[in-house]
């Protein structure tokens, strides 16, 4: 009677199998997992955790740029901290933030669905289709710089095309002053929303796309109404989709610098700062280094709860799916 | 309540997929269509159902002409090969989702909801969701969805044929005894002939060109093929199926096949030569079922064979055969019990009572 076979346990193998396990490994040495480990480690810890560290220390210190080249500065606790959350500045520019990702973010992906929905069930033709989805997606493809100078020419007020074309319909009677105080940031979300909106369309179309048909079918031999069925089976369906879009445009959020750069410069008066802006003023423009890197501090603590928040949720629903 | 006629259907894309098919379910009726993939099953229940709309031909639900009515005002009910259930939602709005679109009171939902569970046995799954139950209560889930709607007309397409054996077995029983099943017209779709047999009340074969093959019960399917297709379709091994000569030996009938003489039974002599009086041709393509062809001590008043077995398959009910005689590799039974090694002798015993006979060109059966 043979042995039975034990998992694990060689001793119970039988004979013909001795030869197998000394199959010649995949991985040649113990320094090639080392390695491939390492290398990434290294390139991570060069690039990403020791600016973050750096960063933090200087956060600490009232470090500025004669500072920061002689050693000499000062450990000065909270000090930058406090400045920050102190200043008014600040304040403002938390306030825009909430503005452009209550207006700007929401409207792309609110914008990019509904485009992609009505896409997917109106246009039928897969010609018609790919020119459409080229066209929507063309504006992604320019860099932000470029979106920046292309909307400032559209958006001056004396003679640009969008007073003009608003003042032909009869929509206006008057210049709409684009880049003054309290319209400025809003001139930089029309901006954005045509520059961004294409990629929560995309996210979501192909969401759609891969939507199993036969559900579809099941709904039309239940005799659910075209809007019920979009209202009641695919946005649930593409809830985890929409959520990534989301996501992703949200923490763009927090390093929203260059359309305002080009844009308005944060102006007038300061009135069109993101966070980042600012941080990116204090410190490559005034060289208030230990200051700046109190903003990065500050910007990454508030974006790393709030995506954290939004982990949480996604895992919650996917586990609800039966997906993870 | 009310029968499903189908009148003249016909349906292609790039080709021909179902040419010109006519089938009555009756009332209470439960129909399987039995065929082989991609020979337009599907198609034809899609078309019923209402989600492809037919190039040709009338559908109707009762009296009522439905072939240009929408899905959902055919009074159909359809479960899909991939029980298509909304994975958002849980196993009891699934089953609720019919009668949602219809905007029942909620109350009602509620209880004609738990009615079904109870039914199918997935009462206690009610407030999962389909990602967290497995293949067979999905499919409870999914013909529940269906029977909720207490429709006039059942579409089953392929219900069981994803899950594993005992799951399968034990559901197959079930639509046995689903009374909401058995009241009204189903048509149930399968490339499972046991399972054709099994279920239906009747069986419509569907053939190559989409059109039917045969229609009728599992006993006049099995016993009276009209096509070698059907023969060779139904049936478990299949059936022996060999071209043939038909030679007259002083005064009786016999078909050769290369060396073989087999005996031609004296009652299908007359009506083979009334057929022969047309045909141009003796040659016929002969069916034996394994069923039929045996070892002669297990079939006494039969014919008989002398043959070396090639091999041997216990399968627990029964023991299968494939034997060599003279040439000729022939599938053949045993009892469970008995056991055959390659390469021995064996003689056989057949029933020439039991012998088919096909048109070579058409496959149609000459004795029908």
């Amino acid at each position: 009677m043979r042995q039975a076979i034990v998992r694990g346990d060689p001793s119970t193998y039988p004979d013909w199998f001795d030869g197998k396990r000394r199959q010649r490994p995949l991985i040649v040495s113990r320094w090639v997992p080392i390695a491939m480990v390492g290398l990434p480690v290294a390139v991570l810890l060069a690039i990403v955790i020791y600016p973050t560290v750096w960063m933090f220390y200087h956060s600490l210190r009232d470090t500025n740029i004669t500072g920061l080249f002689t050693g000499n500065h000062a450990y000065i606790g909270f000090a930058n901290y406090a400045t920050v959350l102190g200043s008014e500045r600040f304040q403002d520019s938390l306030i825009h933030l909430l503005q452009y990702l209550s207006f700007g973010a929401v409207l792309q992906v609110i914008l990019g669905t509904v485009l992609a929905l009505i896409l997917y069930e109106v246009v039928r033709s897969n010609l018609w289709r790919t020119v459409i989805l080229i066209l929507v997606v063309l504006p992604m493809m320019l860099p932000p710089s470029i979106v920046g100078v292309l909307w400032r020419f559209l958006l001056t007020p004396s003679n640009g095309a969008v007073n003009q074309a608003l003042l032909d319909l009869g929509l206006i009677s008057a210049h709409i002053e684009w880049f003054n105080a309290g319209i400025s940031l809003w001139s930089i979300i029309i901006a954005d929303v045509w520059n961004w909106t294409a990629l929560p369309f995309l996210i979501v179309y192909s969401g759609r796309v891969s939507l199993p048909p036969a559900v579809y079918e099941a709904a039309r031999v239940d005799g659910a109404g075209q809007w019920k069925v979009v209202r009641r089976i695919t946005l649930p369906m593409l809830k985890e989709v929409i959520a990534i879009a989301f996501i992703l445009r949200f923490t763009d959020a927090f390093k929203f610098v260059d359309l305002v750069y080009v844009m308005t410069s944060g102006g007038p008066a300061q009135s069109s700062e993101l966070p980042t802006y600012i941080a990116f003023q204090r410190g490559i423009r005034e060289f208030a280094i230990g200051e700046a890197a109190a903003y990065a501090i500050i910007i990454f603590a508030i974006s790393a709860v709030i995506v954290t928040l939004f982990l949480q949720y996604m895992k919650r629903v996917m586990r609800a799916q039966g997906l993870a | 309540m009310a029968r499903l006629v189908v009148e003249g259907l016909c349906k292609g894309w790039d080709f021909p997929v179902i040419d010109d098919l006519s089938i009555t379910v009756e009332e209470g009726e439960f129909l399987v269509i039995v065929g082989p993939s991609g020979i337009g099953k599907t198609t034809l229940l899609r078309l019923v159902a209402g989600l492809e709309s037919p190039d040709r031909g009338r559908i109707l639900v009762g009296d009522r002409d439905v072939t240009r009515v929408p899905p959902y005002r055919r009074n159909v009910a359809m479960t899909f090969e991939s029980y298509a259930l909304y994975p958002h939602l849980t196993v009891a709005r699934n089953i609720a989702s019919p009668l949602q679109a219809r905007g029942l009171p909620a109350a009602e939902i509620r209880r004609r909801v738990e009615e079904v569970a109870r039914l199918l046995r997935i009462d206690t799954l009610l407030e999962r969701k389909p990602g967290e139950i497995s293949g067979g209560q999905k499919q409870r889930t999914a013909l529940g969805r269906t029977l909720v709607a207490d429709p006039q007309v059942f579409l089953l397409d392929e219900p069981i044929s994803h899950l594993d054996a005992r799951i399968r077995h034990e559901l197959r029983s079930q639509f046995h005894t689903l009374e909401d099943l058995r009241r009204v017209a189903t048509v149930y779709v399968t490339h499972d002939y046991a399972e054709a047999l099994s279920l239906g009340d009747r069986i419509a074969v569907m053939g190559n060109g989409g059109r039917l093959a045969q229609i009728g019960s599992a006993r006049e399917l099995f016993e009276q093929p009209a096509t070698l297709f059907v023969a060779e379709h139904l049936g478990q091994p299949t059936i022996n199926a060999l071209e043939a000569e038909l030679v007259d030996v002083d005064g009786r009938l016999e078909a050769h096949v290369g060396s073989l003489r087999l005996p031609v039974a004296s009652s299908r002599r007359d009506a083979l030569a009334r057929v022969g009086e047309r045909r141009a041709t003796r040659r016929v393509t002969i069916g034996l079922r394994p069923q039929h062809l045996r070892p002669a001590d297990e079939l006494p008043q039969g014919a008989t064979l002398e043959g070396r077995v090639d091999i041997f398959e216990a399968l627990g009910s029964t023991g299968v055969m494939i034997v060599d005689v003279g040439g000729v590799a022939l599938t053949a039974l045993t009892r469970p019990e008995r056991t055959f090694d390659p390469g021995e002798m064996v003689t056989l015993a057949w029933d020439p009572a039991a012998l088919h006979f096909f048109d070579p060109s058409d496959g149609r059966n000459l004795l029908l």
